[in-house]
């Protein structure tokens, strides 16, 4: 199934080119442009917000507290600066543990649970994915009391691991889904000629099978890193000044300085800055990924 | 089917032909699911489990000493309150609303990405943003630099019409706290529907062009149709994670004004970390799980038996 | 090299249901080239997969070298096999993929070096070696399977289809090929297809099946001259043989108002049957003038004319009954067309004659 790039319009355009009379061609290429024209406002207008957070990071407080927004100002870096100062390191560095650590655990679970899942497609199997999902299903606020219970009780409070086995569970059932359609994609007679060729199966998986869902894998990882990153509950009501991470930062940040926009505008870019990064560089392989993945 | 052995009935035959894939077999194939799963249930049940218990008591954190069993005194309770119910309504509609709006807005952003024009790429990386971004930093930009009454854009640009100086928070807090989560997850449903668009077989397309079908009538009649499936997976996982939403909510609105825009995670929240009302809270929590269970099986039935019939065609 | 042996197998996928495979019975001896032909859902491939260990053995058992291998898993049973699709592993490079199976049994680097650069050199492979699959055309691909299959030097040769995915003309010359190869080699070689041409062209022996059940396993020229039954007579062959249902006469039967005679063996093993089943190939008409008397030739309208250069086939129906068709060959040149008539007459000595009910040959 590979992701084509020909649409309805261009096999009219192709259909079109000998056959049809000129005009008829030239209108369809008109339309593309508008089409085109319509597409950049949209995602202008949806980028927007960002882009004028990102911009209200550059302005002085005076700047940014405007009634009418200016969007000719001389930039400053005194923001990050003082974002900076406030202490944000330690909290990006818990952030990227967190979230490093619990996406590797999830695909260390989830890659070969999925190739399990994917093998025989027996009733058990929509039963044990039923399972997964439904586990998402329990508001995590209403289950805080009891996991603050358990994790004093164990003295895992502000502790980065608390997190990372927690985030661990929230992304594992999403990874088991979409790791199990990349897998349905394997054709069976692969696995055939390897039982035939006499490889057992884990060097069948590692071998033959994991090059070929690894931008599954890939796609799988990206989503866990987002929901990871940018997880906030269980992070503000676990932690303290040990193991908080960058939602944290944000909201105690907001707490103390109220209103002032630059310096909070600072902030959020900072915050959201590397997971936008990797979501940009990443976004080929995730379409790629939720084209066989997440949907077979 | 039974359990262990995975396809075949018991052989009966003379040779006694022992099944090439016997139980070691099958408990092989099976095993590498267990430490998932294992750690899935641990992680999972356990707090649910011990939410089921303290929902049975009548545990309130400012009077220590007073915990004791009512069992189901306190679901009595959570369901004769007028304000819960409130709030459930106030879920359904942000929760359903939000992902149908996204679900459409996905869908028109699919249609129009699976074009090509000039810069799609760039277009298409500026309208993943939103997804990207931290849901506590979207809903504070959308609190104070978009809807702020005196200095949000969104008045800035709305002067001209004489909406100058609207208080969106306070007077349409729950339209409020959609449009920021329409935002959010309007990306995800572009990116899972134009995946959808992507693996249409362009041959289809061709033939039934050929056949004189208008753009229209192929949408209807094919494109729809085989979006179906992305489109309910779309709806499935975005009501899944939108019933749960927090952030977007806390950061916004505080759930008011009252509970105007309170949803349930929001107000079992309130009760028990600002009205230490453990056992109360812990009651609604149970009861957002049943309900979201009872609506999830129906959706997901329904899903599996459109990927069942495409597993065994395929 | 090794002898097969599949004594009495079946595969029953439901309890109760018509086995996929009902009772085989066949041996290949070892050396030999034999195919498994029949019709979709014949049994052909899921018997293969039995011999390969993919299936498993539900009835009788299915020996390699005279061992039971219904315990033995695939890995261990010492056979090579290639896939109708090829089944090459897309992340390795044609060495790689030929290597793989030797590199499973840890055999050391260089003996796999050795053996992949034989196996290429055998089959024209050795400037794509460190291509990956996409990087190849179909018959590339074939060939790299068949590399694959040969380095194993296994006892047996499984062929599940391997021609149906090239276009004809590669088809024609990778025939030959593997036919050379497997004569060459000497490995015990046991083929499928539904292709009726491949079967005759290839096997030293053929096994035609249909639902499950074998129908004839002969030597293809045996096949063709003595079907044991209706199905093999008109599977075999290409155009089909005629298969007339034809009532009897005093000497014989009779077709478009002429009596055929039967040769003596078979009127007598026709006994009082009224009416029977008889195959006459296209080749065994004799194309008379359309001027000789109504009694001694058949007349006949035509449909349709193939040619094919160094000769043709006419397909006609019978003038007095249309709606009995017949298909006979003619010369390279024929000067007929759409519509016209013809006149033709049966060699009696070429007849094939089946009971009408059960399909079996008489005698």
């Amino acid at each position: 199934m590979a992701v084509t790039t020909s649409t309805p319009a261009d096999a009219r355009d192709t259909a079109g080119a000998g056959a049809e009379p000129t005009p008829r061609r030239r209108r369809g290429r008109g339309a593309n442009v508008w089409l085109g024209v319509v597409a950049w406002i949209i995602g202008i207008a949806f980028f927007f917000p960002v882009l004028w957070m990102v911009l209200t990071s550059f302005k002085t407080e005076a700047d940014a507290y405007t009634p009418t927004p200016k969007i000719i100002f001389e930039p400053t870096l005194e923001q990050y600066e003082g974002v900076f100062s406030s202490g944000i390191g330690p909290y990006l560095a818990n952030s990227v543990g967190a979230t490093v650590l619990s996406t590797l655990l999830v695909l260390l679970l989830a890659v070969p649970a999925a190739f399990a899942l994917s093998l025989r497609p027996v009733k058990k199997t929509q039963d044990v994915l039923f399972f997964f999902i439904s586990t998402k299903m329990l508001p995590v606020v209403a289950a805080i009391v009891p996991i603050y219970v358990v994790v004093n009780e164990i003295g895992a409070l502000d502790n980065i691991w608390t997190l990372v086995v927690l985030y661990t569970g929230m992304n594992l059932p999403i990874a088991v889904w979409m790791m199990r359609s990349f897998f349905l994609e394997v054709p069976g007679e692969l696995l055939e000629q390897a039982s035939i060729d006499g490889a057992p199966l884990w060097r069948t998986l590692r071998e033959i099978v994991l090059p070929i869902v690894s931008p599954g894998i890939f796609a799988t990882a990206l989503i866990c890193v987002i929901f990871a990153w940018n997880e906030f509950f269980f992070a503000v009501n676990l932690t303290a000044a040990n193991a908080g991470t960058v939602p944290v930062f944000l909201v105690g940040f907001i707490t103390s300085e109220g209103l002032y926009w630059a310096q909070l505008s600072a902030a959020a870019t900072l915050a959201a800055l590397p997971v936008v990064i990797a979501g940009w560089v990443a976004q080929n392989k995730l379409v790629q990924g939720l084209s066989f993945g997440a949907v077979k | 089917m039974t359990a262990t052995t995975v396809e075949r009935p018991a052989p009966a035959p003379p040779t006694g032909g022992a099944p090439m894939i016997d139980r070691a077999e099958g408990w092989r194939r099976r095993g590498p699911l267990l430490p998932a799963l294992i750690f899935t249930i641990i992680v999972t049940q356990i707090p649910f489990l011990l939410t089921l218990y303290y929902s049975l008591q009548s545990w309130n954190l400012v009077r220590p000493g007073s915990q004791s069993f009512v069992w189901f005194q306190n679901y009595v309770d959570v369901f004769a309150d007028s304000q819960f119910r409130g709030v459930a309504l106030n879920t359904v509609i942000m929760t359903l609303g939000s992902v149908l709006i996204a679900v459409v807005l996905g869908l028109l952003l699919a249609l129009l990405l699976n074009r090509r024009f000039f810069g799609r790429g760039v277009v298409r990386t500026l309208l993943i943003t939103p997804f990207l971004i931290t849901p506590v930093a979207a809903a504070l930009l959308w609190r104070t630099v978009l809807l702020d009454p005196t200095l949000g854009l969104v008045n800035f640009v709305l002067s001209p019409f004489g909406a100058d100086g609207t208080e969106w928070i306070s007077e349409y807090p729950l339209a409020s706290v959609m449009a920021a989560l329409v935002w959010q997850w309007t990306p995800f449903m572009m990116l899972l529907l134009l995946a959808g668009l992507q693996s249409q077989p362009t041959d289809q397309l061709e033939a039934a062009r050929v056949d004189g079908a208008s753009s229209w009538s192929i949408f209807r009649e094919l494109t729809l149709p085989h979006l179906r499936r992305f489109i309910e997976l779309g709806v499935v996982l975005g009501t899944i994670y939108l019933v749960n939403t927090f952030d977007t909510v806390y950061m916004m609105t505080q759930g008011g004004p009252g509970t105007a825009s309170a949803n349930l995670p929001f107000y079992i929240y309130q009760r028990a970390f600002l009205g230490f009302d453990i056992g109360q809270s812990a009651a609604m929590g149970v009861v957002v799980v049943v309900l979201t269970l009872i609506a999830a099986s129906f959706a997901l039935r329904l899903l599996f038996r459109t990927f069942s019939g495409e597993e065994e065609a395929a | 090299m090794a002898e097969v042996v599949f004594d009495q197998a079946s595969r029953i996928y439901t309890p109760g249901a018509t086995p996929a495979v009902d009772g085989l019975d066949l041996t290949v001896t070892d050396g030999e080239l034999v195919v498994l032909v029949g019709p979709s859902g014949s049994g052909k491939s899921t018997a293969l997969r039995m011999l390969a260990g993919l299936e498993p053995i539900d009835a009788g058992s299915v020996r390699i070298d005279g061992r039971d291998v219904v315990d033995v898993p695939s890995k261990d049973r010492d056979i090579a096999m290639v896939f109708q699709n090829y089944a090459l592993y897309p992340s390795k490079t044609v060495a790689e993929n030929m290597a793989f199976p030797l590199k499973m049994r840890g055999m050391d680097k260089e003996e796999r070096g050795r053996r992949v650069r034989q196996a290429a050199e055998l089959l024209g492979l050795t400037e794509y070696l460190d291509r990956k699959p996409k990087a190849l055309s179909g018959g590339q691909r074939q060939r790299v399977a068949m590399g694959r299959a040969i380095v194993r030097e296994p006892r047996v040769f499984l062929m599940d289809e391997p021609l149906s995915n090239l276009d004809a003309k590669m088809r024609v010359q990778t025939r030959s090929q593997i036919a050379e190869l497997q004569n060459r080699l000497a490995v015990t070689t046991v083929y499928v297809t539904h292709d009726q041409v491949e079967a005759m062209t290839m096997g030293d022996r053929v096994a035609v099946l249909a639902d499950g059940k074998l129908q004839q396993y002969a030597t293809p020229s045996e096949l063709y001259d003595r079907p044991i039954n209706a199905f093999v007579a008109g599977f075999i062959g290409s155009p089909a043989m005629n298969l007339l249902e034809l009532p009897r006469s005093s000497g014989g039967v009779t077709l478009g108002g002429v009596e055929i005679p039967l040769p003596r063996d078979v009127a007598d093993a026709a006994g009082s049957r009224d009416r029977l089943t008889v195959g006459i190939r296209p080749e065994d008409w004799t194309l008379e003038s359309t001027e000789a008397d109504a009694g001694s030739v058949i007349k006949a309208v035509v449909d349709v004319v193939e040619e094919l250069g160094s000769e043709s086939y006419l397909y006609a129906h019978l003038a007095d009954d249309t709606s009995t068709s017949i298909v006979v060959r003619g010369p390279g040149r024929v000067q007929v067309r759409f519509g016209d008539p013809i006149a033709v007459r049966p060699n009696s000595d070429a007849l094939h004659v089946f009971d009408v009910e059960t399909g079996a040959r008489l005698p």
